[in-house]
């Protein structure tokens, strides 16, 4: 009796106790993924004007303070867990702008990379060089129902609830870039990703390439980059990358594949300069001595890469002795 | 009868006359009116013509989303300056100004607010190498350059220069450095770099131009006058060279004399080393 008692008693407190709704502190929600970044407004009303002015000034006239406004609308005032892309959607209207044929560079788990890579439109447009993506860019926002406020304390992660700013914002932001992309398609894969080089569910996957637009599109090339020092998991024709191949080539796409693509791989090897993955650049025969051919080609970063690769060891050789 | 004939035209001709002087005052104050206006309106419209490119648009939003952006996620250690302040103090250094008659002190409040720490080892010094410089460093994160500070990621690409009427910043156009030398950006850099070379410590990179046909190391550069004299030898233990050459540039012969200025001029080695240096081909100091 008393341990039936007990029993239910415990179950009681358990069920009681609600594991899916988050706990309150002060009456705001308390979520499980960080705050809004501080200075969001100054940061992003910034970071358009840099992108018009600057960056990117092709893209023409825009109103940067109507746009930050329509941003907001799309979740302040609102439950932070009903957020859908399509609230952006004034956003996105206000903001758009075309992105070059052959300059579109997709990718899964080697943001850094793809930043440093694409050397801000210089080399390539990847999401987070267009106006679009700069607003979102390594930040995090939320809003709350009844509230013209952001929330700076926490926000809610993508396992509390989908339907999130952030999430919603970066659906809506693929699906757009997707569309825009022209010509040659390129994509920048880690060969040395747990799960997978390609993730069969994520933005890539689920929003990206179901919107290539096929008759604007020439062909792709899919770039697969291992870790300098890191497992070679995955590589072209072989896993998730071949799971991609095979999807891109149902869809009537032209596909190239290379593993370890030089031009990426010199830069990752600027920071690892000594180690074994990265003899193939720094024992090339044009090292060896300053002058050089000018009838060979390649980009000019990359020969005075290697140039300073041979100035800097016989440097350190002097110091040494 | 003739009495009462001659005081009413005398009356009659008093108020003409008084009518004639109203009506002269009148038109006096008009024109003096309509040309004080013009004249208002001429010097407020005087924007002062230069030669370089005018002010970046929409300069304070970009100098204030750099600045947040720069405390709160390059450089998070910073996150309690205050970005508004230091916007006010870098405006109030050239607004309504005559762009050539900038000065260091005019920066100064803003180096109180916008300096900071720099670590050792990581200085990495340019002349004639930008875009080379900050493709490496933005891909490379042991080395920092001077835009890779505060001060130096706010201003970066950016221009700016005052005018002494309304509104007072220009626009349209900016002193270059070959018309006077001591406008608001250069001298901005001027003092940043000053900044930047005294708190440089420990092992400290410079990276030139091996190909440019004036030399790689020019003595009226802002490294060659500026940076080089205000590091600290107390604090740098040791300068490297990184000698950069342009794809089909000119013959490396050059190299060694530049590497014999250099070091001179830094003191840093004494003349009989420097000819050693010149006669040994392909070695560095």
């Amino acid at each position: 009796m008393m341990k039936s008692f007990f029993l239910s008693l415990l179950v009681g407190l358990l069920f009681s106790k609600d594991y899916v709704k988050p706990t309150e502190i002060d009456g705001k929600k308390k979520w499980k993924g960080e705050g809004t970044t501080s200075n969001l407004e100054s940061i992003v009303i910034g970071r358009c004007y840099e992108y018009i002015r600057i960056v990117n000034p092709s893209v023409g006239e825009k109103n940067c303070t109507e746009i930050w406004e329509a941003f907001k609308k799309a979740f302040i005032n609102k439950d932070p867990c009903n957020i859908l892309p399509s609230d952006y959607e004034l956003f996105i209207n206000l903001s758009l702008h075309t992105i070059p044929p052959n300059k579109s560079l997709f990718w899964e788990n080697n943001h850094l990379l793809v930043t440093s890579y694409s050397d801000r439109t210089r080399r390539y447009m990847p999401l987070c060089d267009t106006l679009i993506g700069s607003f979102g860019d390594f930040l995090n926002w939320c809003g709350q129902a009844n509230d013209t406020g952001f929330n700076y304390d926490s926000c809610p992660n993508t396992e509390e609830c989908e339907n999130n700013a952030v999430e919603s914002f970066w659906k809506i932001a693929s699906i757009t870039y997707a569309k825009q992309s022209s010509g040659v398609i390129y994509i920048m894969l880690n060969g040395s990703a747990i799960g997978g080089a390609y993730p069969v569910k994520g933005f890539f996957a689920d929003y990206e390439v179901p919107n290539f637009q096929k008759d604007r599109i020439s062909r792709i090339e899919i770039w697969v980059m291992d870790d300098i020092g890191g497992p070679d998991l995955d590589s072209c024709g072989r896993g998730s990358v071949q799971i991609l191949e095979e999807r891109l080539k149902t869809m009537g796409y032209d596909i190239t594949c290379i593993d370890n693509y030089k031009s990426v791989l010199l830069l990752k090897c600027l920071d690892y300069l000594n180690h074994s993955d990265c003899s193939i650049v720094s024992s090339a025969p044009s090292t060896q001595r300053g002058l050089v051919s000018p009838a060979r080609g390649g980009s000019w970063s990359r020969l005075i890469y290697m140039i300073f690769v041979a100035f800097k060891r016989s440097v350190l050789a002097n110091f040494s002795t | 009868m003739p009495l009462q004939n001659r005081s009413s035209r005398t009356r009659q001709r008093t108020v003409l006359l008084v009518v004639i002087m109203v009506l002269i005052v009148t038109i006096v104050a008009v024109l003096a009116a309509v040309l004080l206006a013009n004249g208002m309106k001429e010097t407020s419209m005087e924007l002062l013509q230069w030669k370089g490119r005018g002010t970046t648009k929409n300069l304070q939003e970009v100098i204030l989303g750099r600045c947040y952006n720069y405390i709160t996620t390059v450089n998070p250690e910073l996150r309690d300056k205050d970005c508004q302040k230091i916007w006010e103090k870098m405006q109030k250094a050239f607004i309504y100004k005559n762009p050539c008659n900038i000065t260091i002190e005019d920066y100064q409040p803003l180096l109180d607010l916008a300096s900071h720490p720099i670590p050792c080892n990581k200085s990495l010094f340019w002349s004639k190498t930008n875009d080379l410089v900050h493709r490496y460093t933005k891909t490379n994160h042991n080395f920092l350059t001077l835009e890779d500070t505060l001060l130096g990621y706010m201003a970066d690409g950016v221009s700016w220069c005052g005018n002494p009427s309304s509104p007072g910043i220009n626009y349209e156009s900016c002193p270059k450095w070959s018309e006077c030398e001591s406008n608001p950006s250069s001298v901005y850099w001027k003092m940043a770099s000053k900044m930047f070379a005294e708190e440089a410590c420990g092992v400290v990179q410079v990276m030139l131009n091996g190909s440019i046909e004036a030399g790689a190391f020019r003595s009226n550069s802002i490294f060659g006058s500026v940076e080089i004299l205000n590091l600290d030898p107390d604090k740098v233990s040791t300068v490297q060279i990184w000698l950069m050459q342009n794809i089909g540039g000119p013959p490396s012969h050059l190299r060694n004399l530049v590497v014999f200025k250099f070091c001179t001029s830094l003191r840093l080695c004494n003349p009989t080393e420097a000819l050693q240096i010149l006669q040994r081909p392909n070695r560095f100091v």
